[in-house]
């Protein structure tokens, strides 16, 4: 009898949760997916037909398909580095004990909390090369001898707004690293100290391996989050100038709702989360044989 | 002498750091504030840091005409719903996958990250078409439903990943003190995990405050969440700048009032004696 | 346990209100017998206008309907517009614009209205060139005028007083006089102040429009073949190009300079002239009075083309109250109505007899405006024009004021885009 409900109980711990996620995000999913091998396009209802693979050939033969890709890497790669650097940094500083800590704490939650709109305006205003404030201040200190338009500029657009991500992203990195922090006992802290261990000792021998798993999912989510965000670059540049800051969710984003070409649109999204699978791939087995070895 | 060089040092390696990043954390907030209480007028003229006729003008317009209050109420509703709702889910789910080992078990985490590959914006039209159906639509509920389902993916990964990092000798002595599976889950793991829970429903909640995109398809008159009175204010000829930063500006103070006082829950439950010995 | 408990009871509370609501929408959707529900969408730019008093007019002089209006944001307009109708639930009166009604009418989702309008007195009242340029290419009027704006160019008269200048006529006086204008005032080696805000972001096909348009480039000659890359418009594109890369008359932001920034610019004394419509003309005049005006666009080498904004009604297919519907639309096209409407909106009204109704303040504005109807126009009716005015061109003239692509590169794009 024991061993029936243990069969069971996980099962219908995890039920809830599945069902939900299934039946609002799966399905719309595979439906969307299943547009990709058709020509749906919204403004023609009649004319929707399979087309087998064709979006994806065109796809792979678009010059604006690669550019994304190009643009979504180093996004990737830029904004999680940067907003983890910050973060991680944060963490370890907030998470120590100093009177102004809980307002420090909340202060550093602003740009997390931040609607977009407020966020892709407001940096883009700072950005801006007739009357920002970082132009200002920056000739103000002598870094530079003219306004610069960093928005306008092919070469700086996408840092510039891979700064702004940084702002936005970096407060998650630091609270999920500060409770990440607060697991670990300070017991163990206490008996490192007393056979004589420093502080970088400490941090390198029992902060980083136990962070690990943490850091690992952190880190993951983050990818497959900052690789899907359209929202603050759309704002600030659409896309511009040119091609410059297009990612491959914007592009999709455009061919949807700009050309609604759906079907396009679907194929390009695919061919996203086929990337990031890859990628994804790498990490999950690597998390999944660390847990079994437990 | 000891103290001062150790005052020294702290400053060094600790407050001023931690300021450095706090200015840098609060600054276009406060730029935002301070466009948001700059008349309209001297916004045309040439650049300056600080108005020369600040006017508190905006806010009393975004409250009186527009309505600001009914919005912050809207959207603390469905983020609040959203949260309770998103952690039943993921901390029921997360704690499964964190401590037994079942079939499928790998297949469903998959799955779960899968999900969230996919642009959430493409997902639109299905969506409006079930909360239709549903007869739910301009609802908070709506929103709710959306609001954690979308997030329950990545939450659950993410309190997986928390609980892991309690050692099972836990579960052990509390079921050997006589909890049964549920009191030992509710009553030992979950104060343990307690930084790690109030980070996923601190994820969730913001998550759920500040989304646009489906609160503007799936609501109209009836619920009207803050980001989507904000994005009311960019035009397509013009941007009403003063109503737009003021209202910024407001959208932060709620859940940073709210943190303040949560964030007190992200000490360890570690060092209140769980672990005998 | 107590945590469970007051968890649960939360839950509870939160989702039975939540629940409740649904429950009372749900009664309160329930058909009415008698009043007929026109659900109508609209935006404004001004957050704090509202249609109230409009629709209190209608509903009294029209006991028996009603008219539910949602506000939406301009952002998403047109993806909540196709959303609703892809599901089968479109609103019954929209505002939309010109581009969009290729696609729309493609998708069967608007309501003829030549039935209703040949039974209608107001028909008169409304300009005839708005009739033609709204109607579609398949004959039929789909589109309830609802207001407009002509795009003129604002220039400063204050620095053209200073520097001895007269508006420009045509482009190369144009050309002429924007050079002048750019100057470096403070000799520190980079101008600060330039002759012409162009507007390189999205939206600015209308200023490219008024350059190529006007001297050679055609979206599609009367044999419907492309008409952008023959040698007359590959050239009108490359003097329009010049004037940002060659002549640097305009500031290094252009690419990415939206409207908030070209009127920004002009409003700062950073740029002379700009082009743009009398929906900016208060806040220009109260920046600054007197030393602004406004001129007709400069006249290219075949003529003159300026942009013809426009902001309509239409009725949608899946309507069950297409009469009441029309009525609405009807209502804000007649002359009285639609003035409420244009003091919210900012706009012009598009009915004759409100001609002389216009604030006295703005009349050099006003005049610009009605000297440029003769040659306003609208681009063609074409399935792929909304991707080109909200994608195509901005990322391909972008490409082209950076100097990645050439300007007959940029001319080949755009031929393609159409020719798919």
């Amino acid at each position: 009898m024991p061993k029936k409900r243990l069969d069971l109980f996980p099962y219908v711990l995890i039920a809830p949760a599945v069902f939900a996620a299934t039946l609002v995000v799966l399905i719309p999913i595979l439906q969307t997916a299943g547009m990709s091998f058709m020509n749906y396009l919204i403004y023609k209802p009649k004319a929707r037909s399979f087309i087998g693979l064709k979006n994806y050939i065109t796809a792979l033969a678009d010059p604006v398909f690669w550019i994304s890709i190009r643009h979504t890497v180093v996004w990737i790669a830029g904004v999680i580095s940067l907003q983890l650097a910050l973060g991680f940094g944060a963490a370890l500083l907030l998470n120590r004990n100093f009177w102004w800590r809980g307002i420090a704490r909340s202060l550093i939650l602003i740009p997390w909390v931040t609607p977009s709109v407020i966020t892709a305006l407001m940096w883009r205003w700072m950005y801006d090369g007739n009357r920002g404030v970082i132009n200002d201040l920056l000739v103000r200190f002598g870094f530079l001898r003219h306004y610069f338009p960093w928005l306008s500029n092919d070469k700086t657009a996408l840092v510039s707004v891979m700064v702004a991500l940084m702002w936005q992203g970096f407060p998650f990195f630091t609270i999920m690293i500060m409770a990440g922090l607060q697991s670990i006992p300070s017991s163990l802290y206490e008996a490192a100290m007393v056979d004589g261990a420093g502080a970088v000792t400490r941090f390198v021998k029992i902060t980083v391996p136990l962070l690990i798993p943490i850091l690992f999912t952190t880190i993951l989510l983050r990818i497959i989050w900052v690789a899907n965000s359209l929202d603050i670059i759309f704002v600030m540049t659409g896309g511009g100038p040119g091609y410059s800051t297009y990612t491959l969710p914007l592009y999709s984003y455009v061919k949807a709702y700009k050309a609604l070409d759906f079907g396009y649109a679907a194929t390009l999204a695919l061919l996203l989360a086929a990337l990031l699978a890859v990628v994804v791939a790498g990490y999950v087995a690597k998390v999944l044989s660390t847990e079994d070895s437990q | 002498m000891k103290r001062r060089s150790k005052l020294l040092r702290n400053i060094l390696t600790l407050h001023l750091p931690v300021l450095l990043i706090v200015l840098f954390a609060v600054g276009p907030y406060v730029w935002t504030f301070i466009s948001s209480v700059t008349p309209q007028k001297e916004m045309d003229m040439e650049f300056r840091y600080l108005p020369e006729h600040a006017t508190m003008d905006n806010y009393a317009r975004l409250f009186g005409n527009l309505n600001f209050g009914t919005n912050v109420k809207d959207s603390f509703i469905v983020a609040l719903g959203s949260t309770i709702l998103g952690m039943t889910l993921t901390l029921t789910a997360s704690y499964s996958f964190s401590r037994f080992n079942f079939r499928f078990k790998q297949f469903f985490l998959i799955q779960f990250l899968v999900i969230n590959m996919f642009p959430i914006v493409l997902l639109i039209i299905p969506l409006f078409v079930m909360m239709k159906n549903l007869g739910i639509m301009d609802t908070h509920f709506a929103l709710m439903i959306a609001y954690s389902t979308f997030t329950i993916p990545f939450a659950t990964w993410m309190m997986t990943g928390f609980f892991r990092a309690i050692p099972r000798e836990l579960d052990e002595s509390a079921q050997i003190d006589g909890l049964g599976r549920f009191g030992t889950f509710v009553r030992v793991i979950v104060p343990i995990a307690l930084p790690g829970v109030s980070a996923t429903g601190i994820y969730i909640f913001i998550n759920s405050w500040n989304e646009f995109i489906y609160a503007s398809i799936l609501t109209s008159s009836a619920v009207r969440t803050i980001p989507v009175s904000l994005q009311n204010m960019v035009g397509e000829y013009q941007i009403a700048w003063g109503l737009l930063t003021a209202g910024g500006v407001v959208a932060a103070i709620p859940i940073l009032t709210m943190f303040f006082f949560i964030q007190k829950t992200m000490i360890s439950g570690m060092t209140a004696g769980a672990v005998k010995g | 346990m107590k945590r469970i408990l007051s968890v649960l009871c939360l839950l509870a509370m939160v989702l039975g209100t939540a629940l409740a609501e649904g429950q009372g929408d749900e009664k309160s959707g329930a058909k009415p017998a008698a009043p007929q529900t026109v659900k109508f969408w609209y935006h404004f730019d001004n957050p704090e206008t509202a249609i109230n008093p409009l629709i209190a007019k209608f509903e009294m002089e029209n006991p028996g309907i009603k008219i539910v209006a949602e506000r939406v944001d301009w952002g998403s307009y047109y993806q909540k517009l196709v959303t609703a109708i892809a599901a089968g639930t479109p609103p019954d009166v929209s505002q939309v614009k010109l581009w969009w009604q290729p696609q729309l009418v493609e998708m069967d989702a608007l309501e003829p209205l030549d039935p209703y309008l040949a039974k209608w007195a107001g028909k008169g009242d409304v300009f005839d060139n708005v009739w033609k340029l709204t109607k579609h290419s398949d004959g039929k009027q789909y589109y309830m005028p609802l207001q407009m704006v002509i795009l003129y160019m604002y220039y400063r008269t204050d620095m053209f007083k200073e520097l001895g200048l007269q508006p420009p006529k045509t482009r190369d006086e144009f050309l002429d006089v924007a050079k002048k204008l750019t100057r470096d005032l403070n000799k520190d080696g980079e101008p600060d102040v330039y002759g012409f805000g162009i507007r390189g972001a999205k939206g600015g096909h209308d200023w490219w429009g008024t350059f190529a348009l006007s001297s050679g480039a055609r979206f599609f000659d009367a044999n419907g073949k492309s008409g952008l890359t023959t040698p007359k418009a590959i050239a009108a594109n490359e003097w329009f190009i010049d004037l940002y890369r060659k002549h640097k008359v305009s500031p290094p932001t252009t690419p990415t300079d939206g409207f908030k920034e070209i009127i920004a610019n002009m409003k700062s004394g950073k740029t002379a002239m700009t082009i743009h419509h009398i929906g900016s003309a208060k806040e220009m005049d109260d920046a600054l009075g007197e030393k602004i005006s406004a001129c007709p666009v400069p006249v290219g080498t075949e003529g003159s083309w300026t942009s013809f904004g426009d902001e309509e009604n239409a009725v949608f297919k899946a309507s069950k109250v297409k009469d009441a519907a029309f009525k609405w639309v009807a209502f804000l096209a007649t002359a009285e109505n639609n003035a409420i409407w244009q003091k919210a909106s900012g706009q012009v009204s598009i009915n004759v007899s409100n001609g002389d109704k216009s604030d006295p303040k703005l009349a050099r504005f006003m005049k610009a405006t009605v000297d440029s109807m003769p040659f306003a126009g609208v681009l063609p009716a074409h399935q792929k024009i909304a991707e080109f005015v909200d994608a195509v061109w901005p990322t391909v003239t972008g490409q082209t004021l950076l100097g990645q692509i050439t300007p007959e590169e940029m001319m080949r794009a755009f031929e393609k885009h159409f020719q798919n």
